[in-house]
């Protein structure tokens, strides 16, 4: 197993820059996922990792050891391609034996070992059917498998689970952790689906156009967003937000709607960081729909008057769509009984604890 | 859905039992014409024999056997040799093609920035700039006498090649887009009538003693065919995805190994139809290897040609017969390969 070090790492193609000036470190033994809308470099970042592509500048270091110039082949890393890359023309056994027979390992071993992860991934019935007649969730396993054998010191996985069906993603997701766990395997995942990323990785990595937006702990990606972007990233249905700005009157801080007269009040340690922020008068603060609350009467003073302008009832719970003011939409998760019908006037309330506000401007949190 | 009229399903195939015929009936004629002896093969009675009257094996004889001497058959030579010589420069020539063909058609699919559609505007000015770059050396070469001599063809042939290339990094210079720097240079080949190249090829080829070997037809074979194997196989290579590549490399093989163990093995019903496909333009040339061959090594299609002189008149009954035997290695070709031929339209390695 090994660590990996990412340093001022940049690629271009021609004119476009895929990443910014990278710079990570993904501990040893751990799971960390990179997270970002497509097109964002996570891709990019990986294949430079498994060294299918140069970077155009800056280092990748597998615990000391700078891996610029070293040939994928010999990196030692396991790669797991989205779309499987299974070789059809040979059957489950020598796809997941193709890995040692390159390295001239003998057969006995090679039947031996890929025995061993046959067993381990349910294909054992299997190992004599051409690959290409599999499903593609055995596929997928197959294809793990054929990474797995080599046992590289470093597991990529691109995206490996986005062309399963829903049930066996979920059942795949459980057991990679598991894996993972048991083996103490340092795996890079990426993914665009925030709830692969939520629910396996010790560590993610955001990026948008390139640029590392955040990395952290499931909990403070989620709990504490850095800025706009891996704010309104993370979560379903997406964080809300309501521009506005600071205003203080008694001692007492607020933050003013600024298409309407929504006030938010703020606790004191909020409201002193807001005072001293150079750019109070242009804010936008944001909840998670999650987090806020729908009451039918005005018992609290603080709470905002909304309108209900449409429910979406999704089982579990109901995201109910209220209009805020004249121009601001806001969503709140109620009950899955919550049958409000359209127009009615209802109340939310705002946890502060939970209330996160950032610069219009720069899209930082202000913290 | 309401049944058609009648006359509608009996025109549908009344035309179809048209075309079908206007298809299969020169080669009717050409399998029972070589059974047929000559009182019934030659017009000189004015009847045609629609089936053999008396089926006899006379023609196969004729043309695979020699005569000297007898009245009207002088000098009829045997068509074995020319046999020989068009399974020889036919194989010869399609692994030639297929060798350097997928090795660089594989290079331009995985490794080639300069792909795509070319305008036609680009690919007809590189071509008029090659030419008008290349006449006035064409008339200094002329003038100091050496085109004629291999030094000069092979200096001449550098000089184009680097003309060429240079051509290509200066459009690509002014020019965003592909330039087609090397794919275009190999489809090149294919942009003049065959018989435009063939008489250069003639001269070059008996200043290097290359004629009437069986290893000249060979090269040209090799390269007249290149093109289509080229752009055949890159269309194979490009849908076999990139990833099992990578998955192979990433997994300890070289770019060699990817090559060989992974994306040849996917691609051989690709391999085989266009193995199968230059073959056929190899083994049915007629015009090249009238030029570049004289006693030793003439093909099959030449020596057919050789069947109608004055002095033996036009053996159709032996020509036939000759026809029908050309046909068979094609025929079989195709069959052993069928298998293949149906797989390479239908493998799907991976979900898009």
């Amino acid at each position: 197993m090994a660590s990996v070090r990412l340093e001022n790492l940049r690629k271009e193609f021609g004119p476009v820059v895929a990443v910014k000036e990278l710079t990570l470190h993904f501990p040893d033994g751990k799971f960390a996922a990179i997270l970002g809308p497509s097109g964002c470099g996570k891709t990019t970042t990986m294949n430079m990792i498994a060294g299918l592509e140069a970077p155009t500048r800056g280092s990748i270091y597998f615990d000391d050891r700078r891996m610029n110039d070293v040939p994928p082949g010999k990196r030692d890393v396991g790669f797991v391609f989205q779309n499987y890359a299974i070789f059809t023309h040979m059957t489950v056994a020598e796809n997941i034996g193709f890995g040692l027979k390159i390295r001239g390992v003998d057969e006995a071993t090679i039947r031996r070992e890929v025995g061993k992860i046959a067993e381990l991934l349910e294909l054992t019935n299997m190992l004599n059917i051409n690959a290409g007649r599999l499903s593609v969730n055995d596929m997928q396993k197959v294809a793990l498998g054929r990474s797995m054998i080599v046992k590289p010191r470093i597991f990529l996985l691109d995206e490996p689970f986005s062309n399963l069906d829903a049930a066996f993603r979920a059942y795949m997701r459980g057991e990679l952790k598991r894996i993972q766990r048991e083996i103490g395997q340092t795996m890079i995942y990426v993914t665009h689906d925030q709830v692969e990323a939520m629910s396996m990785a010790d560590h993610i990595a955001v990026m948008d156009f390139g640029v590392l937006q955040q990395f952290g702990t499931p909990d403070e990606i989620y709990n504490q967003p850095v800025n706009i972007f891996v704010a309104n990233f993370i979560g379903s249905p997406n964080m809300n937000f309501i521009p506005c700005y600071f205003r203080s009157e008694d001692g007492r801080g607020y933050l003013v709607q600024r298409h309407g007269d929504a006030r938010v009040l703020l606790d004191d340690q909020r409201r002193q960081l807001l005072e001293r922020h150079p750019g109070n008068q242009d804010l936008i603060w944001g909840a998670r729909p999650e987090h806020l609350t729908l009451h039918a009467q005005p018992s609290h003073p603080e709470y905002l008057r909304a309108m209900v302008r449409f429910l979406e009832p999704l089982g579990p719970k109901t995201v109910v769509h209220l209009e805020l003011g004249e121009k601001d939409t806001i969503k709140v998760i109620a009950h899955p009984s919550y049958r409000e019908p359209a127009g009615t006037v209802q109340w939310i309330e705002i946890n502060p604890k939970y209330l996160h506000v950032f610069d219009a401007k720069t899209g930082f949190a202000v913290r | 859905m309401t049944q058609r009229p009648t006359w509608q399903i009996v025109l549908r195939y009344v035309l179809v039992l048209i075309v079908v015929g206007l298809f299969t009936f020169p080669t009717y004629w050409m399998v029972t014409m070589a059974f047929k002896p000559k009182v019934e093969w030659s017009t000189a009675h004015g009847t045609i024999y629609w089936v053999p009257q008396n089926p006899t094996l006379e023609n196969f004889e004729t043309v695979l056997t020699e005569y000297r001497g007898k009245f009207f058959r002088a000098n009829q030579s045997s068509a074995l040799p020319s046999i020989r010589s068009s399974i020889i420069v036919s194989i010869g020539g399609t692994l030639f093609a297929l060798l350097i063909g997928t090795l660089a058609a594989y290079g331009l699919s995985r490794f080639s920035v300069d792909t795509g559609d070319l305008p036609w505007y680009i690919a007809l000015g590189r071509l008029a700039l090659l030419i008008l770059v290349l006449l006035p050396f064409m008339v200094l070469w002329a003038w100091l006498g050496i085109i004629r001599y291999w030094y000069g063809i092979l200096t001449f042939t550098l000089l184009g090649i680097g003309a060429d290339q240079l051509i290509g990094r200066l459009l690509a210079l002014y020019y965003r887009g592909p330039t087609g720097s090397l794919a275009f240079s190999i489809l090149q080949l294919r942009m003049f009538p065959p018989m435009a190249i063939v008489i250069p090829v003639m001269i070059m080829w008996s200043a290097f003693k290359l004629i009437d070997t069986w290893y000249g037809l060979v090269a040209v074979y090799g390269v007249v065919t290149f093109p289509f194997v080229v752009w055949l196989m890159k269309s194979f290579f490009d849908e076999i995805p990139r990833e099992l590549d990578e998955a192979a490399i990433v997994d300890g093989a070289s770019n060699w190994g990817a090559f060989f163990k992974v994306v040849l093995p996917l691609a051989k019903g690709g391999l085989a139809s266009t193995a199968l496909f230059v073959f056929i333009l190899n083994w049915s040339d007629f015009l090249i290897a009238l030029l570049l061959t004289t006693r030793d090594w003439p093909t099959i299609p030449v020596f057919l040609n050789s069947l109608v002189s004055s002095e033996i008149g036009a053996q159709h009954g032996p020509k036939a017969a000759l026809g029908l035997l050309a046909v068979i290695p094609p025929v079989v070709f195709g069959i052993l390969i069928q298998r293949y031929l149906v797989r390479g339209l239908t493998f799907g390695a991976i979900k898009r």
